[in-house]
């Protein structure tokens, strides 16, 4: 199969909380200092799924896509160094800060340009903003069916038959190719990449398309044209209190911290 | 000049980092407490070709160099695993070098490809009780047995003898009082540790306990021929070649060492609180913090320098002996400033920092002393007289 996978290069998401900043007036996060952003954990497990179904098919070609900054060719890098055959960043000045519908805008033409395939997958969601709406963004524009949030990927002659993760268990359906698949964490650990290959991957070159190269126009990109105006961007303040609860015996601090408890409407 | 790695040195630098990010600090506090092996944190790297990094393709290494294994074992370090986990690895890299370098073809093929992917595990064993830098006055000796050995002896500071099934092992073959140079009359060989000529015993020491270090007893272990690691006599000098290495990569270790205990450091100096204000604001923690940072940033320096020297086949003595010398002291500053800097749970085992300071203090004594350094530099690089 010729299967497209889209990646995605978030800070780090073991960030400790205290390095962890953004600028409220620009409504942006600050990179941390010295923190070098990851792979989204999601991603792995898309171009996981896509090197067994094409092993288990005998063959096929697996193009990875990532939107970002220059440093997200390292993500791509790292699907190459998995096994990955090709690999394309959108890259383009107007896409600092657009939103997820902007991004699938852009995904979903970048994947015209590339042209026939079969599946398109990405991770279930990316860890930063933690939205999850880009897959179900990418097929409404290409026209093809979405499958969420899988935990296995069978191919099944013209179709794809696809184990989801429900809240209370899971759900088999079953899609024609092609389609479009979200891949969760249930899908299993990704493969480590060899060294030998990603010393291939190093060697290998990811084309770089710009706004103009993939036809989007000046109006369907930029941070003043979001579809989901960003009103304000802070770190919420936590605060504590610590109270001891006294009584006489376990059971007064019990029916003591019970009454609180109820006096404060959590019980 | 050009100070840029190239994009495989860096691709490999993430995915070390990557790959040694799954094995987390509470990992290694499990391992170090338990004395046992890293065996996933092991599989985990022989798995996916590391162990092979330094070993030529022809006989299943990735056939890379010092400069590339020298990123390995950084990153593998900074990860938290500091010397735990770097010693389970370093000593497949650098330990076989004269064997990469000095052994028959037939010795090669035989122990290459099964050492590059980790299912041999090979222990060095060099240092003896009376012999520690003055490695020609050691006593174990190899008899001719026919065509055959015999090594009859005993080593110390063998690390992970409990774990390998062979041991690259000097041993002299012709007595000291007899050889031309006190150099000479040693030979190299890979030997099986046979438990009914061999008794290992166990050193109980300050750090570093998920790797054994151990006294080992040679009873007439015997040793065929094809296993003599180059030429007979000429043991010392092959293994002079594999020194060089070494060093640069224990500096690489002390470094990433050093940066795991900053990156601790620097991130409670921002969240703990004490008189109303983050206690990395006060300029009395930030400014050895910010010392220390830059000692570490500059030592990365040298330790590319020895490593480029090396791997392009220049000699690399000096700068090897200085990374070394100046990693392990400033890696170890960088500790010990970390462990203060947490104060009272500096001392506490649940905050790591006390087990960097443990394990990196090892390299300003091991594989050669600080005050052996000096002399090496005293003598060669300044034309002092010898001073020992």
């Amino acid at each position: 199969m010729n299967i497209i996978v889209c990646v995605k290069q978030i800070p780090d998401p073991e960030t400790p909380s205290s390095s962890f900043k953004v600028d409220e007036a620009a409504k942006k996060v600050i990179p941390a200092q010295g923190i070098a952003p990851v792979v989204n954990p999601f991603d792995p497990q898309a171009t996981e799924a896509a090197l067994r179904l094409n092993e288990a098919d005998g063959g096929g070609k697996v193009t990875v896509i990532s939107l970002g900054a220059e440093s997200a060719r390292d993500a791509i890098k790292h699907a190459l160094a998995m096994g990955a055959d090709e690999g394309v960043l959108l890259n383009d000045p107007s896409f600092d800060g657009i939103d997820n519908f902007q991004t699938a805008v852009a995904l979903a033409k970048a994947i015209q340009k590339v042209g026939e395939f079969d599946l398109i997958l990405m991770g279930r969601s990316a860890a930063d903003w933690d939205m999850g709406v880009v897959p179900s963004g990418v097929g409404q524009l290409l026209g093809v069916p979405v499958v969420s949030v899988a935990k296995a990927i069978e191919k099944n002659g013209g179709s794809v038959k696809v184990e989801r993760v429900l809240d209370d268990g899971f759900q088999t359906v079953e899609a024609p190719l092609p389609a479009i698949v979200s891949v969760s964490n249930e899908f299993g650990e990704p493969r480590y990449p060899q060294l030998r290959q990603i010393m291939l991957a190093a060697k290998k070159t990811v084309q770089i398309w710009s706004a103009a190269d993939i036809g989007l126009g000046a109006e369907e990109t930029g941070a003043a044209n979001r579809w989901l105006p960003l009103e304000a961007l802070y770190v919420p303040k936590v605060e504590s209190n610590v109270e001891i609860i006294e009584g006489d015996s376990p059971e007064e601090k019990a029916r003591n911290l019970a009454q609180k408890l109820r006096a404060a409407k959590l019980i | 000049m050009d100070f840029e790695p190239t994009e495989g040195q860096r691709q490999l630098r993430l995915q070390a980092r990557a790959l040694a990010a799954r094995f987390d600090d509470a990992y290694w506090r499990q391992c170090d407490a338990g004395h046992t092996f890293p065996w996933d944190f092991y599989q985990a790297f022989a798995e996916a070709g590391w162990l092979g990094i330094a070993i030529p393709p022809e006989h299943g290494g990735a056939g890379l160099g010092i400069t590339e294994a020298s990123i390995l074992l950084e990153e593998v370090a900074a990860s938290g695993a500091a010397m735990n986990g770097a010693t389970a690895l370093h000593l497949t890299i650098f330990g076989l070098n004269p064997v990469v370098r000095h052994g028959s073809d037939d010795l090669k093929r035989r122990v290459l490809p099964e050492a590059a992917a980790g299912r041999l595990h090979v222990a060095f064993g060099v240092t003896e009780p009376t012999a520690g830098s003055d490695t020609p006055s050691i006593t174990t000796f190899a008899h001719r047995d026919g065509d055959n050995f015999r090594i009859r002896g005993q080593k110390v500071w063998t690390s992970k003898a409990k774990e390998s099934s062979k041991v690259l092992l000097l041993a002299r073959t012709t007595p000291l009082a007899d050889s031309p140079r006190r150099t000479e009359g040693m030979t190299l060989f890979l030997a099986n540790l046979d438990p009914n000529h061999v008794t290992i015993r166990e050193i109980d020491k300050l750090g570093r306990h998920a790797v054994d270090s151990n006294e080992v007893f040679y009873d007439d272990l015997p040793v065929e021929a094809r296993d003599v690691v180059g030429e007979v006599g000429r043991g010392f000098y092959h293994l002079l070649d594999g020194l060089n290495p070494e060093r640069i990569l224990i500096a690489a270790e002390a470094l990433g060492t050093g940066r795991a205990a900053l990156r601790k450091a620097v991130a409670y100096a921002k969240e703990r609180v004490v008189f109303g204000r983050p206690i990395g604001q006060n300029q009395g923690i930030q400014f050895p913090l910010a010392d220390s940072y830059a000692k570490l940033q500059t030592v990365e320096l040298l330790i590319r320098k020895a490593g480029w020297l090396y791997d392009n086949g220049q000699p690399c003595g000096a700068e090897a002996n200085m990374a070394k010398y100046l990693a392990a002291e400033w890696g170890f500053e960088a500790a010990d400033r970390a462990l203060q800097v947490h104060g009272g749970f500096g001392y506490a085992r649940e905050f790591d920092v006390e087990r960097y300071w443990r394990e990196v203090r090892v390299m300003k004594i091991a594989p050669i002393t600080q005050e052996m350094i000096l002399n090496y530099l005293g003598q060669h690089e300044l034309g002092l007289p010898r001073s020992y």
